[in-house]
């Protein structure tokens, strides 16, 4: 039941092996969210489509092209269907957030909203991530970006030049200023294997990994 | 002999204010109620070794991430469950099966055909297969509660069983291509404590919460979300369209909601996990439904 307010609304995380986050929009405020995970919300909590950029590219990376909005005032709660935690970050002005694929919950509408391809065809294929991942951009106002990982998520703050390797599967988000590159390993796993990729993370900035992840095999 | 006044506050029975968990459905009873600014009450977990009476036997729930219900079972009492919930049993219960009418609409549903029983004295362990929390629901005599399909772990032997088909549904496509969805599940479940009080035992995955509507007070919630609801509590469908955006290229029914509208008086509860909706087609038919267009 931990409460924290954002713009001139309320939000309550409610629950402890599937969190749920429940929203009270002021006049004025909105949310955004991919629609599938609302759990309920008031009747007359207006909804309305929010379109993003490149929704074909969107389409073929199997990432939700078309948002929902909901205006205040009102009520709405969400969760996705896992066991884990939710992630609350405020964003100040100019912050800029890297965000796995289908990890994001819900953000305020102070946010700007983008996706960014992940380059180079090894980080594709052996980062974990998809092709994409989804961008937080703050401009004039400070936000709320709300996060689901799944198990636990831990968080560490890289130096400039510091580097960590993680597991693809665990990237859960960064900072922008945090470079992602995966490098293979020269660790054999089995006759004719090839090493194991990890997900080097090269800092300044935050990194936040989740503990539950779809193991990626080496090959 | 006193009579205590104290109410626990999930399960709506006199209980034990002295006790550290109500010894008719488990709650714990030193915790502080946790109530959501919204109505939203979060069913607390049930504490691991906590113990739960029912006539002369007992339960234990054990574990907290998939808990799993042990009941020592006493003498000749009894109880029954789907097969599949089965953990373990002693050698000396005595198990055995009853069939259910109306097998082969139950088969089409996807529902368990036979329920097992199981007669004291010997214990017999239940668990389901997610994480989540084991609800119990002591029902007094003449009580009944309805529970979505799939979410019944056990019921004490004088808990009358019934299931109804759902009046929820909705119909997209037409020809051969039509398809039949029932988002509340194809059939509910009824429970009625016939004769005395009796003991429901539920799982619902993720977290729970429960709320009492007021006469008249409405509610949206995914359809698959619901665990149970008391039966004055009336639902419908409700067809939201959110307001489209100018040249969008998407088509409206494409980013319906199918929520289910749930009207008081009564208690619902509703679980974290819920199934996602799937891809939209448009919707050529329904039962009876509200609609609503941003």
């Amino acid at each position: 039941m931990t409460e924290f307010r954002f713009s001139n609304s309320t939000a309550q995380i409610e629950g402890e092996l599937v969190p749920v986050i429940e929203c009270a929009l002021a006049q004025g405020d909105a949310i955004y969210f991919e629609h599938h995970v609302m759990l309920w919300k008031d009747e007359q909590t207006p909804l309305a489509a929010m379109n993003t950029a490149g929704g074909v590219k969107r389409s073929l990376g199997g990432m939700p092209h078309v948002l929902s909005i909901a205006h205040g005032p009102g009520r709405v709660a969400f969760s996705r269907d896992a066991p884990g935690e939710l992630v609350v970050l405020p964003l100040h002005p100019g912050m800029e957030v890297d965000v796995r694929e289908h990890a994001f919950l819900v953000a305020n509408h102070t946010i700007a909203y983008s996706f960014v391809r992940i380059k180079g065809l090894v980080n594709i294929l052996h980062g974990g991530g998809g092709m994409y991942v989804d961008r937080f951009v703050t401009e004039g106002a400070p936000g709320l970006l709300v996060l689901h990982g799944n198990g636990n998520v831990f968080e560490r703050m890289l130096g400039p030049g510091e580097k960590i390797l993680v597991e693809p599967g665990g990237f859960l988000y960064k900072d922008a200023s945090v470079t992602m590159n995966a490098v293979q390993q020269n660790i054999k796993t089995g006759l004719l294997r090839h090493g194991i990729y990890l997900a080097e993370m090269t800092g300044p900035g935050r990194v936040g990994i989740q503990s539950m992840y779809v193991h990626h095999h080496s090959d | 002999m006193t009579v205590s006044t104290y109410v626990c506050r999930y399960c709506r029975q006199h209980s034990d204010p002295a006790a550290s968990s109500c010894p008719r459905c488990g709650a714990p009873i030193d915790v502080r109620d946790m109530v959501s600014r919204s109505g939203w009450e979060q069913q607390p977990a049930i504490r691991d070794m906590a113990r739960i009476q029912f006539g002369q036997s007992h339960l234990q729930i054990e574990g907290s991430q998939v808990p799993v219900a042990d009941f020592a079972l006493a003498g000749d009492e009894w109880i029954y469950f789907s097969h599949h919930v089965l953990l373990w049993a002693d050698a000396t219960a005595r198990l055995s099966n009853s069939s259910l009418a109306g097998g082969w609409n139950r088969m089409l549903a996807g529902m368990p055909l036979i329920m097992m029983e199981a007669r004291g004295p010997g214990h017999v362990a239940l668990s389901d297969n997610h994480a989540g929390d084991v609800i119990a629901l002591p029902l007094e005599s003449g009580q009944e509660m309805w529970v979505r399909e799939h979410r019944f772990l056990a019921a004490t032997g004088n808990i009358n069983y019934q299931w109804e088909q759902s009046t929820v549904w909705f119909v997209t496509g037409s020809g051969n291509e039509r398809e039949t969805h029932y988002p509340l599940g194809m059939y509910g479940d009824r429970f009625v404590a016939a004769g005395s009080a009796g003991l429901l035992l539920l799982h619902s995955p993720g977290d729970t919460f429960v709320r009492d509507l007021g006469p008249g007070e409405t509610i949206l919630v995914q359809p698959s979300a619901l665990v149970y609801r008391d039966l004055n509590v009336q639902t419908h469908l409700h067809i939201e369209y959110p307001r489209a955006q100018p040249f969008q290229w998407r088509t409206s029914f494409s980013m319906r909601n199918v929520w289910l509208r749930l009207i008081g008086p009564g208690r619902v509860a509703v679980q974290s996990v819920f199934t996602r909706p799937e891809n939209a087609e448009p919707i050529t038919g329904y039962s009876y439904a509200t609609r609503q267009s941003w």
